[in-house]
């Protein structure tokens, strides 16, 4: 198994587009939060992007926006990283993809059609099977290698992320795009709110009087490939990116664990020597209080500073995967963003970092990917330098 | 690296509830499309391959409110699961470190159809969450996990029809990498109105039952159902006495950049992942014995299908028997992989060729398309390949157990 480098990260998120707007925000502390009337309340909205710049095929006319913003991250992360490395071959090129939930709009647009007038419409279709945005972004840029589609929850973009970094570190590939994406879509926020499931304010992930998190949408891509590659070519490495095949811990089939022991047991290893944690916490109270008990009994009182990025974002399925791309900046840069909404002590005493971004010599980064259903996606970054 | 085994199997098919219904429908060459009772549908075709409902304890492990919110493919994947473990023999100590990895592609679709039109008929003042939480296709893999006590690693994968392929082709990397000696990779899918009537407005649909490779072929017919097959370390396997069904010998993704939903004209992509899944299994082609097709029955899938055939075979393919067991248990969409490759494993078992069904004019004459049933021959090596939408390609190899192992 060859070491996995990170070089190249694309960002589509309510902070702005590109890694600049995306790290820029989080770590001054920016909320990407604010009134988005198709929901009825507030939500975490990415702004229009230039649909034609990001979409160029002719194949690609009636492309839906979670692919949209899927192909826009890799397209950010290729250039982020000046283009694939010369002479790849598309064969030997991966695309792993993730999303919890996809193309929810369309989807509901197909069935009241349907329910109106007894017939489904075919130019809508092709875009509701799960995998239209690794479809999409595989014929833009020309991937003909091994692909997947990981539909895991609030652990999509962490899943995605894994298996892409897996086929690396086996040989599978030269080089991979990993990432997730998911849409916020007015269904999603009717249902959420009909069920009372959403924050009346800001979210307050892992703040005990947490009332629940905020929707948002986003995608973000890593552009993998293995270190003695990359470092033979002289490529900028962000990190090292671990695979870990994740665990299950039990839990109701449809929501969330509630003895935090097994994650605990099952993160301490990965913590050991952790020196900043991305929490999947979303001020969700199920969630954080899960998350806030299990990252205490694995740190076991050692303080290390834990963030949380859906307090800026607003919490959706692919948000592991900018947590991931958060966490790639912060080894790289050693810088702690800050987690918004939370007013301290923190759940489970955890040393939360709020207010200003907080300096640190960042080793390693895990972010802590967790899904109902007892799903643990920890993802694990390392520095290289 | 270890040899990966298949040590259990387990299906849910239009052809019966469990594995030996399935080997049975195949060796009599039953045809299980029929009338589509499951819900109502305006448009073109009227046939699908349903499942008759599970037996009511399939969820007796779960708790009651867990249990009302299943989806009929939760209840699938849950009967064929648990098939597939018995039949492996697995402890629950065993199960317990299994990894999971399982291939799906509407999840809770037909049931949420149905919350979302009582809402917008205003038959109910608000959506209920709880009716809500069986959607995500991760459901399958959370209620399966729960259920079986599976803590090892989990995946759930969403490629269209080549969804279950792809998670045996994780299951097996995890059993040969180490990650896992047991995996269980599990495929399951339902129909609902949103497909049905989504391949219909494409005019992907037969009106008949399919006809695979048939010159007069008119598109596939939808099926559902379930299958699992518990992939393991073939030295852990035989040190616990478990007896090996088959061995997985290789497989291989690609990908054709090509359309979202035709499939690459020269087959490309397909091409590549047939000859990859073999160079993987260090299988030369003149070594196969059977192909299970993928065998949609629509005009440009068998078409190219063929053509891919014909690149890697030559005029071996004369010789060489093809089938699509589509033809009798339907397209089972993100189950069809792992139906497709329980199918192949009883073909190597039991030296039996599952027949195409519904083939009267093959437009291939050339080709052995296995056109009657219970033929029997002696199989060593299968390949089963499936194609889906966005030009996912995912083929498999399987071998037959050696005799002693």
């Amino acid at each position: 198994m060859s070491a996995v480098a990170v070089t190249g990260i694309g960002v589509v998120s309510a902070l702005g587009h590109g890694v600049e707007a995306f790290w820029d925000g989080l770590v001054g502390g920016r909320s990407g939060l604010g009134p988005v009337a198709r929901c009825a309340g507030r939500a975490g909205q990415v702004p229009p992007l230039d649909l034609r710049a990001v979409a160029r095929s002719p194949l690609s006319r009636r492309i839906d926006r979670a692919s949209l913003l899927a192909l826009a991250a890799c397209r950010l992360a290729l250039a982020d990283a000046g283009g694939l490395p010369a002479g790849t071959d598309a064969a030997r090129t991966g695309l792993s993809l993730g999303s919890a939930l996809g193309n929810l709009g369309e989807t509901a647009i197909f069935l009241d059609r349907l329910f109106a007038r007894g017939t489904g419409n075919p130019f809508v279709f092709p875009n509701l099977v799960m995998n239209a945005p690794l479809s999409y972004a595989s014929i833009e840029l020309g991937v003909t290698g091994p692909t997947a589609f990981l539909v895991e929850q609030e652990s999509s973009g962490e899943a995605a992320l894994a298996w892409g970094a897996e086929q690396v570190a086996r040989g599978a590939v030269d080089v991979c795009l990993a990432g997730a994406t998911d849409e916020l879509e007015a269904v999603l926020c009717e249902v959420l709110r009909d069920a009372g499931a959403l924050a009346r304010g800001e979210p307050r992930p892992l703040d005990p009087e947490a009332d629940g998190p905020c929707p948002g949408e986003g995608a973000a891509v890593l552009l993998l490939e293995p270190m003695a590659r990359a470092r033979a070519r002289g490529a900028r490495v962000y990190a090292r990116l671990e695979p870990h095949p994740g665990f299950g811990v039990p839990a109701p089939a449809h929501g969330w664990a509630r003895d935090p022991e097994p994650v605990a047991e099952g993160l301490a290893p990965l913590l050991a020597d952790a020196d900043v944690v991305f929490a999947a916490a979303s001020g969700r109270p199920e969630l954080d209080g899960l998350e806030g008990a299990a990252l205490a009994r694995a740190l076991g009182g050692r303080g290390v500073p834990v963030t949380a990025v859906r307090g800026a974002l607003g919490d959706f399925g692919a948000a592991g995967a900018l947590a991931a791309a958060a966490a790639a900046l912060a080894v790289a840069t050693g810088t702690v963003p800050p987690t918004l909404g939370l007013v301290p002590p923190a759940r489970g005493g955890l040393d939360v970092v709020v207010g200003a971004a907080r300096p640190a010599d960042i080793r390693v980064a895990v972010v802590n990917g967790l899904a109902r259903g007892g799903l643990c996606r920890p993802l694990r970054l390392e520095a290289t330098a | 690296m270890p040899a990966v085994a298949i040590t259990g199997l387990g299906a849910v098919t239009a052809l019966g509830g469990d594995v030996p219904a399935l080997a049975a429908g195949l060796a009599e060459g039953r045809c299980g499309i029929g009338p589509l009772t499951l819900f109502a549908h305006a448009g073109r075709s009227t046939l699908a391959a349903q499942v008759p409902e599970p037996a009511a304890g399939i969820a007796r492990a779960l708790p009651r409110a867990t249990a009302r919110r299943l989806s009929r493919a939760d209840r699938f994947a849950l009967a064929a699961a648990g098939e597939a473990c018995r039949s492996a023999g697995l402890t629950p100590e065993l199960q317990r470190a299994a990894a999971l990895y399982v291939g799906a592609t509407t999840g809770g679709m037909r049931e949420s159809e149905e919350v979302y039109r009582r809402r917008r008929a205003a038959e109910e003042r608000r959506f209920r969450l709880s009716r809500l939480l069986g959607t995500p296709l991760a459901t399958h893999a959370a209620v399966v996990s729960q259920a079986l006590g599976l803590f090892g690693p989990r995946a759930t994968f969403s490629t269209a029809c080549s969804s279950s392929a792809l998670a045996i082709g994780a299951a097996a990397a995890a059993v040969r990498d180490g990650r896992a000696r047991i995996a269980l990779a599990l495929g399951t899918d339902q129909l609902c109105r949103l497909t049905y009537a989504g391949f219909d407005a494409l005019q992907a649909l037969d009106v008949e039952p399919c006809r695979p490779f048939d010159r007069e072929r008119r598109g596939l017919s939808l099926g559902e159902g379930a299958a699992a097959l518990v992939l393991e370390d073939a030295a852990h396997a035989r040190a616990r006495g478990a007896r090996i069904r088959a061995l997985v010998l290789g497989d291989a993704t690609t990908t054709d950049a090509h359309h979202v939903t035709a499939p690459h004209p020269d087959g490309a992509g397909a091409l590549r992942a047939l000859v990859a899944a073999l160079a993987a299994a260090g299988v030369p082609p003149e070594a196969v014995d059977y192909a299970n097709a993928h065998g949609s029955g629509t005009r440009q899938n068998d078409a190219v299908e063929v053509a891919v055939l014909r690149a890697v075979f030559g005029r071996r393919l004369a010789r060489l028997p093809v089938s699509s067991t589509k033809s009798q248990v339907g397209h089972c969409l993100g189950a069809a992989g792992a139906v497709e490759a329980v199918a192949t494993v009883i073909a190597l078992e039991q030296g039996l060729l599952p027949p195409t069904m519904n083939l009267r004019t093959p437009e291939w004459p050339d080709l052995d398309f296995v056109s009657s049933a219970g033929r029997r021959a002696p199989l060593a090596v299968a390949v089963t390949s499936s194609y889906g939408f966005g030009g996912h390609n995912v083929t498999l190899v399987l071998g037959r157990a050696e005799s002693g192992r």
